[in-house]
């Protein structure tokens, strides 16, 4: 069990060590000069003192190898640098908005898996009848209508006719704690739809597959009642690749997040990524983009480390 | 049998494999076949006979290089399988031919067997094109197919029919040398006589040099010279098949005979108690004191070689007690 | 196949009206008229004009024509890079695998929009710029599917085949392997191209991927956003479009799947069967079971192309209490049907249609299972009948302790929980306390099955319905686990056995009863002892030659092969394959005769074999 833990926290390392440099790889491999890339607009060529200055700042002048050396000894500081626009700390930015985005994902998971889960268990449980249909059929649905048009609709018709909610916005949990669930549930809510659809979907289909394993059967043969046969034979099993799903469908729920912040006008780390994007503001969108993929990297760890709890054999294994 | 140098040569094979490594995660290594010395001579039909997990397939596979060995060498007329290049070994494959134990999983779903029949005559251009279908017509009659059935594809025929359609595959190439790896374990008790016949026709029409690898004990007799008997990667006995089943001399071998089910025997012998070691852990010295009804101390302290049996000088048997007279 | 049309007909009209936007009538979708900012709906603009005045459907059709190619372009060239990397890594594994599989997994490591947006920092936005950034996120997707696919393929015996036929490995990758892993890739395809459009309108609706004024659908929606009081349809347009492409899409991505990966698709699991309880008899035709169990005129039909099948057909046998009765046949001869009958578990496809199986209960009743209601039946499981499986690995739940089983069928019957080491001791377990604490991987197949064995004696059963139970099982193993079995009859006088099997020395080392069956129908019955030594039925004379073990030179054998349920002879089901038979038992299907108090055959001619 703790050479499993140890053994993935390695991994983990590796691989945000591997996301540190494709990150960094991406940015140096890309034929052109990044700093000319930067500076370009509407295909005017930039004035090259600008450029030599702008490298100097980046560092572009220096070799490779120290740039990387660099690039990583910063990350292992936590310093991100200053933006390019404004000069501000990138990293305090960041630190500001990351438990915001972090809410919004957390609500948004939290609200897909209690959504998800028992009616997937549900269409399971009715195959072929109209539960399952109904059910089958929204979760299709849902998973088509992308989530920014989910957001875009939810504004234009609870906000924009009917006056229910806000367009919008964020307020601290501390200033109206009211107002700030209503904020963050609105997209956390848009995000969980589209999830909650392929954890309902997944949800079935492993229900399904362990109804018709062999200890199923062997455990009806002993006249367990059915209750006591889906409660301990067939949930649990049914887990895993519920989880696996879920692990599948973080990326798109990060990647979601920056639509929806993006729709609501969330102040999360997501918008921030995106006006760093319009802005070309190198060292943020790196930044951004690090510490986005490092948490993806984290959030898959524990889901490797709830298969554990779930399953002796990886235990074992 | 026919007398003169071995047409394939194993000396000292073993293959080990890793279990469960990964990424920064040490694998466990599991030895399936250990130090074998195996021969077998032109026309010969030799049973190689064990219990799941004894290494019996793994062997299969080596002699036939579909699998390359961790140690030792294997030899085909005096080339050694290991130093051949690639484009020698491939020649070389048309004289060399498998049979595998699941009918349904040997023939590839999507294609007619008469296409997969004739793989081998186009691979090797043993036929000109125009003459293929005929070689194909020739070989379904040579295992007592209807020629027609060669545009039919795998799903549209039995069990037994599928094990017939790759045993046409294997002899198109004209092979001197076939493995079988339980070819009739997954057929029908009354399906499994045909092809056990099928086979024991084609190999003395042929001359084939044939190893039948089997966990059935009663199956090999019928049809091979020569039995070897493993366990836990190992040979533990060898020797004509009517000796080594009238009277084996390794206990493994007497408990495994002992053990299988028979239709007109009423007293059976008490079983042999445990169950198969782990491959990742074998015992010390000789693998199958463990379980042994007759080991001593000393039967743990080191391997026994394979050495000819005490009292009948055609047979080898591994054991510490060889020679000691048996209870 | 019919289930593609719907989806893929409206497919190729959303792709035709892309494909033709340049030749259909519609105005100019770049063609500005400020004068008519966000007009609604009329005769010259039917969807009505945008904040430029634009024709909003011509924008509509356009945009189809740049979402799906850049979707369609990045997909395709995604399809190409993945399956070359999956296939080569999954083939030849090892450092191959590394540098390819593996090394595309890294792009995994980023959510796939963010990705995207750091290509679009450094290329800048522009629909190259897209498709060149999607087929990079979408290509280590279909490297995985293809390289498990590859992976669960290459090891298959017709791969291994042509190797060892000498096949060039190029051959084998292009002629074997990929066409046996198209199937998942094609599904993957149409997974890839509704993901790249839902991400490529993600994109231009933040600003960052088609470039204005060319329209795209996340453009449009964009641009809407910001008049959506004025004009609210303008939104609802462009929403409706992209989200119906994508259902399109996920429906005929589902469809798909179904129509080439049947492994998907599934039919009602057993478990969630209701019971078709055959409708009860009155009292006085109830018939009463001579000793434990009896079995009269039991028939099961399976579902077929063209109408029901018989795969069970009026089987009769008599169990008396302490008595094991082997059922004895090849596949298909229904055997295991008629122990899951008398368990009540028939598989849902199956359904009863006649017959009677009647137990004489603990409780001193005669119970009809056929005619018992679920819950009834339920009380009976595992209490007065119970079951082992053939295969011990997968009858126990991988993630419960072994002794859990085993407390659980104790408390199912009311019975208290602390008796497992005492029964895990009981079938020949070595540790038994440390075993009800070991999970199921921890045990290897025979301990394995001594489990399921003292799960099924757990409440002393009066029946123990035992299919195919040392069939996965080694020899040595096996004579052990019939030593259990033989040893448990001894020390609980009263339980009668049923022992399902297709081998028949196996059988004749247990059973005090044989029941040969052959084409879903009973063919021989009587003392084991006695079928053996002198069968009366010609098959089952033919299958004690043919099994492998007199030391005779050739083995004698059974030409043809079990007819299928659906084409059985008119007359005596084994005619066909019968040395003895006459012209007469091609037209006339024999009864069960019965010879003697305890021998029975179904044959025309038994009289001169008996």
């Amino acid at each position: 069990m703790l050479s499993f833990a140890a053994r993935r926290l390695a991994v983990a390392a590796l691989l945000v060590w591997a996301v540190a440099s494709l990150v960094f790889l991406v940015i140096h491999l890309i034929p052109g000069d990044p700093a000319e890339l930067l500076l370009a607009q509407g295909g005017v060529a930039p004035d090259p003192d600008s450029v030599a200055a702008l490298r100097e700042k980046l560092g572009l002048d220096q070799p490779l190898w120290v740039q990387y050396r660099d690039h990583l000894a910063s990350l292992l500081h936590a310093d991100f640098g200053l933006s390019m626009v404004d000069e501000h700390p990138i990293g305090a930015e960041i630190a500001l908005r990351l438990p915001r985005t972090l809410e919004l994902v957390g609500l948004a998971g939290l609200l897909a898996t209690l959504i998800g889960l028992p009616l997937g268990i549900l269409a399971a449980l009715t195959i072929g009848r109209l539960p399952d249909r109904i059910l089958s059929a929204a979760a299709g649905l849902a998973l088509s209508v992308p989530v920014f048009v989910v957001g875009t609709l939810a504004v234009l018709v609870l906000a924009q006719q009917l006056h229910w909610v806000p367009a919008g916005g964020y307020v601290p949990l501390a200033k109206d704690p009211l107002r700030h669930f209503i904020l963050v549930l609105m997209p956390a809510a848009t995000i969980a739809l589209g999830l909650a659809a392929a954890v309902l979907r997944v949800t079935r289909s492993a229900v399904l597959e362990v109804l018709e394993r062999d200890h199923v059967r062997a455990a009806q043969a002993r006249g367990l009642p059915p209750v006591t046969i889906v409660r301990r034979h067939v949930l649990r099993n049914a887990l895993m690749p519920v989880v696996t799903v879920l692990a599948l469908h973080l990326g798109s729920l990060l990647g979601g997040t920056v639509l929806v912040e993006f729709v609501f006008n969330y102040p999360g780390l997501s918008g921030y990524l995106v006006r760093a994007v319009e802005a070309r503001d190198y060292p943020e969108v790196t930044a951004i983009v690090l510490v986005i993929s490092a948490l993806f990297v984290l959030l898959n760890l524990l889901i490797d480390l709830c298969y554990v709890l779930i399953d002796p054999r990886v235990r074992h294994g | 049998m026919t007398v003169g140098a071995p047409l394939v040569r194993a000396e000292g094979l073993s293959r080990s494999f890793t279990r469960g490594g990964r990424l920064l995660g040490r694998g466990v290594p599991l030895l399936a076949v250990q130090n074998i010395d195996f021969a077998i001579r032109r026309g010969e039909a030799v049973g190689v006979v064990g219990e799941s997990g004894c290494g019996k397939s793994t062997l299969g596979r080596l002699l036939l290089r579909l699998l390359p060995p961790s140690n030792g060498r294997v030899l085909f007329e005096d080339a050694d399988l290991a130093t051949l290049s690639h484009a020698k070994l491939r020649r070389l494959r048309r004289r060399m031919q498998m049979v595998f134990q699941d009918p349904y999983a040997s023939l590839d779903p999507r294609r007619s067997v008469g296409a997969q029949i004739a793989d081998g005559l186009t691979v090797h251009r043993l036929v000109a094109p125009k003459d293929a279908a005929d070689r194909v017509a020739a070989l379904l009659r040579q295992v007592q197919l209807d020629p027609s059935y060669a545009a039919r594809l795998p799903h549209q025929f039995s069990g037994g029919q599928r094990q017939r359609v790759a045993i046409a595959r294997a002899l198109a190439t004209q092979p001197d040398f076939v493995v079988a790896d339980e070819p009739v374990s997954a057929l029908d008790v009354s399906v499994q006589a045909q092809i056990v016949n099928l086979l024991a026709d084609l190999r003395s029409e042929l001359g084939l040099a044939l190893v039948f690898i089997s966990h059935d004990l009663h199956v090999v007799r019928h049809l091979c010279d020569r039995i070897v008997v493993m366990y836990l990667g190992r040979i533990v006995e060898q020797g004509p098949a009517r000796a080594v089943f009238d009277a084996p001399a390794h206990p493994y071998t007497r408990a495994l005979l002992a053990a299988t089910p028979s239709l007109h025997r009423r007293v059976r012998t008490a079983p042999l108690a445990g169950e198969l070691p782990s491959a990742s852990k074998p015992p010390s010295g000789c693998v199958f004191r463990t379980r042994c009804p007759d080991a001593r101390p000393r039967c743990a302290d080191a391997v026994p070689q394979l050495e000819p049996a005490s009292g009948d000088g055609t047979r080898q048997v591994a054991c510490w007690r060889n020679g000691e007279p048996t209870a | 196949m019919q289930k593609l049309l719907m989806p893929g007909l409206l497919l190729t009209v959303i792709v035709a009206a892309a494909l033709l936007a340049p030749v259909l009538p519609l105005p100019d979708p770049v063609r500005q008229d400020v004068g008519a900012r966000l007009a609604g709906p009329s005769l010259a603009h039917w969807a009505g004009q945008d904040e430029y005045g634009r024709d909003v459907l011509a924008r509509l059709v356009w945009g189809a024509r740049v979402s799906l190619s850049v979707a369609f372009a990045a997909s395709f060239l995604a399809a190409i890079a993945g399956m070359f990397l999956g296939v080569l890594g999954g083939y030849f594994r090892g450092l191959v695998e590394l540098a390819t599989v593996r090394a595309a997994e890294v792009v995994l490591c980023f959510p796939p929009l963010l990705l995207a947006l750091l290509v679009v920092t450094l290329l800048g936005p522009g629909a190259d710029t897209l498709i060149f950034c999607l087929a990079i996120l979408f290509a280590p997707g279909f490297a995985r599917v293809a390289y498990a696919e590859t992976l669960a393929t290459r090891n298959l015996d017709y791969v291994t085949a042509q190797t060892s036929l000498g096949t060039p490995t190029v051959r084998i990758l292009m002629r074997t392997l990929l066409p046996n892993i198209a199937a998942p890739l094609i599904v993957q395809f149409s997974l890839t191209i509704a993901a790249a459009l839902l991400l490529e309108s993600g994109l231009s609706f933040l600003g960052l991927g088609v470039v204005p004024p060319a329209p795209s659908w996340g453009l449009m929606i964009r641009s809407a956003r910001a008049t959506m009081e004025q004009a609210p349809l303008l939104l609802v347009w462009p929403c409706l479009a992209l989200s119906g492409t994508v259902l399109i899409l996920n429906l005929l991505c589902d469809r798909l799947r179904d129509v080439l990966d049947p492994r998907g698709s599934r039919a009602r699991p057993g478990f969630l069967r209701t019971l078709a309880a055959l409708p009860s008899k009155r009292a006085t035709s109830m018939p009463t079971a001579s000793g434990l169990l009896s079995v009269r005129g039991l028939t099961l039909e399976a579902p077929g192309p063209h109408g029901p099948i018989p795969v069970v057909r009026g089987v009769e046998f008599d169990v008396a209490p302490g008595e094991t009765v082997a059922i004895v046949g090849e596949s298909g001869s229904g055997k295991t049907l008629t122990g899951l009958a008398i368990m009540g578990l028939l598989p849902p496809a199956i359904s009863v249609v006649s017959g009677e199986i009647v137990l004489s209960s603990r409780s001193g009743q005669q119970l009809d299972i056929l005619r018992l209601r679920e819950r009834e039946i339920r009380a009976l499981r595992g209490g007065d009948i119970a079951m082992v499986f053939q295969d011990p690995s997968s009858s126990l739940n991988p993630l419960h302790r072994t002794g859990s089983p085993i407390a659980e069928s104790l408390r199912a019957h009311g019975n208290p929980g602390h008796r497992v080491t005492e029964l895990l001791r009981r079938v020949g377990l070595p540790d038994p306390s440390r075993a009800a604490r070991a999970y199921p991987h921890e045990l290897s197949g025979g301990q394995r099955q001594r489990v399921m064995i003292a799960t099924a004696i757990a409440n002393h059963p009066r029946l123990l319905v035992a299919d195919e139970p040392t069939t996965a099982l080694d020899v040595t193993v096996q004579a052990q686990i019939l030593d259990l079995l033989s040893d448990l009859k001894r020390s609980d006088q009263g339980m009668g056995m049923i022992f399902v099997s297709h081998n028949l020395a196996v059988v004749s080392e247990i059973a005090d009863r044989v029941v040969v069956m052959y084409a879903g129908q009973v063919v021989e019955q009587g003392p084991a002892a006695e079928v053996f030594a002198h069968p009366h039925h010609p098959y089952t004379a033919a299958l004690i030659a043919s099994t492998p073990e007199d030391d005779i030179d050739r083995l004698a054998t059974i030409a043809g092969a079990v007819p299928q349920p659906w084409a059985l002879p008119q007359g005596c089901s084994f005619a066909p394959r019968c040395g003895h038979a006459t012209p007469g038992c091609e037209s006339q299907a024999p009864e069960l005769f019965r010879h003697g108090e305890r021998r029975a055959a179904r044959c025309l001619r038994w009289r001169e074999f008996a």
